[in-house]
């Protein structure tokens, strides 16, 4: 059986609910989430600089710097690449969370927070792969490659596809919610192995970047801006989403019972 | 133009398509989410106009 707060007062969990004070940041947030990823975005293109590729045959001086390289302009994808990914990271870290909180309490709205951070999760993945696979197919030549992390990303994917198409599958309620948290604890496990693959298996095609701090300190204001944005619109979507399924919940919720009544 | 310039700049214009579409598909994405959450907020409003209508008809019986 659902358990619902009031039937336990002893142990009552803290639920999330509409109108609480991370709903006072969601507007915020998204507006500096715009504000953050536009200035990086100029930044990315205006401020950092190119990198450099291959060696050319000589030195040419450009705004008075000497250029010995192709200058990779498909790098700046780096600058959205990057935050999407971690965005995404933190969403599914926090539907792991939620998800745990459901199977021990057993409480729906845990359930809720769970599936809206996978949804969220969702939309940054797409964001990455498309990013990541438009920035494959110029600089490697092919648009999919069986890299290590282009392949834990890759079956990160695959379980919130799952997670979205058992949620689908399942109509009983309690039933879809325990095996949802499941698989979202499945995807929750594939994040730490994704983001370490690079380390663990050495790749010459994917860099670590941080490790290795590849970056310039323009690059690296650039990407702070981005990453910033990226973070503050993902929590904006959060609180909004949850906003707006709480209201639809509660609003089925007052017409059963309205037709109970009748 | 210089050879050694074009060269250095080769790949400047073939990889601009890439870069545009990646951007412009990261905003469609993000817009896509901002949308299904207002179309849920207006169905969400579609239903409360419903539950009040019924709430009036109840309270004139």
């Amino acid at each position: 059986m659902r358990k619902d707060s009031k039937e336990n007062p002893q142990k009552k969990p803290t639920l999330p609910e509409v109108g609480q004070w991370p709903d006072k940041l969601a507007m915020p947030a998204l507006i500096g989430g715009a504000v953050f990823t536009t200035v990086g975005f100029l930044l990315a293109f205006l401020y950092a600089g190119p990198v450099n590729g291959a060696a050319v045959d000589g030195v040419e001086v450009i705004n008075g710097e000497l250029v010995g390289n192709v200058l990779l302009l498909s790098q700046k994808i780096f600058y959205f690449h990057m935050p999407l990914g971690i965005a995404s990271f933190i969403a599914i870290g926090f539907a792991v969370y939620y998800a745990i909180r459901y199977l021990r309490s057993k409480e729906v709205r845990f359930d809720t927070c769970s599936r809206i951070c996978m949804e969220v999760g969702l939309v940054f993945v797409v964001g990455t792969m498309v990013t990541g696979d438009l920035w494959t197919r110029f600089e490697w030549g092919v648009w999919w490659t069986w890299d290590p992390r282009l392949t834990t990303y890759l079956i990160l994917t695959l379980l919130i596809i799952a997670y979205f198409v058992l949620r689908s599958a399942l109509k009983e309620p309690e039933r879809r919610a325990s095996y949802a948290s499941v698989v979202a604890i499945l995807a929750g496990i594939d994040v730490p192995i994704c983001y370490g693959i690079t380390r663990l298996v050495p790749s010459s095609l994917h860099p670590v970047i941080i490790r290795e701090s590849g970056m310039t300190p323009d690059m690296v204001i650039a990407l702070m801006f981005c990453m910033i944005g990226m973070m503050l619109v993902a929590y904006a979507f959060y609180r909004i989403r949850f906003r707006q399924v709480r209201i639809a919940e509660r609003t089925q919720a007052l017409k059963e019972r309205l037709e109970d009544f009748e | 133009m210089n050879p050694l310039l074009e060269a250095i700049y080769s790949t400047i214009i073939p990889s601009a398509p890439f870069i545009i579409a990646a951007y412009a598909l990261v905003w469609v994405a993000l817009f896509v989410f901002v949308i299904i959450a207002i179309k849920g907020f207006k169905n969400s409003e579609k239903q409360l106009a419903v539950l009040e209508e019924e709430v009036e008809k109840l309270k004139t019986k």
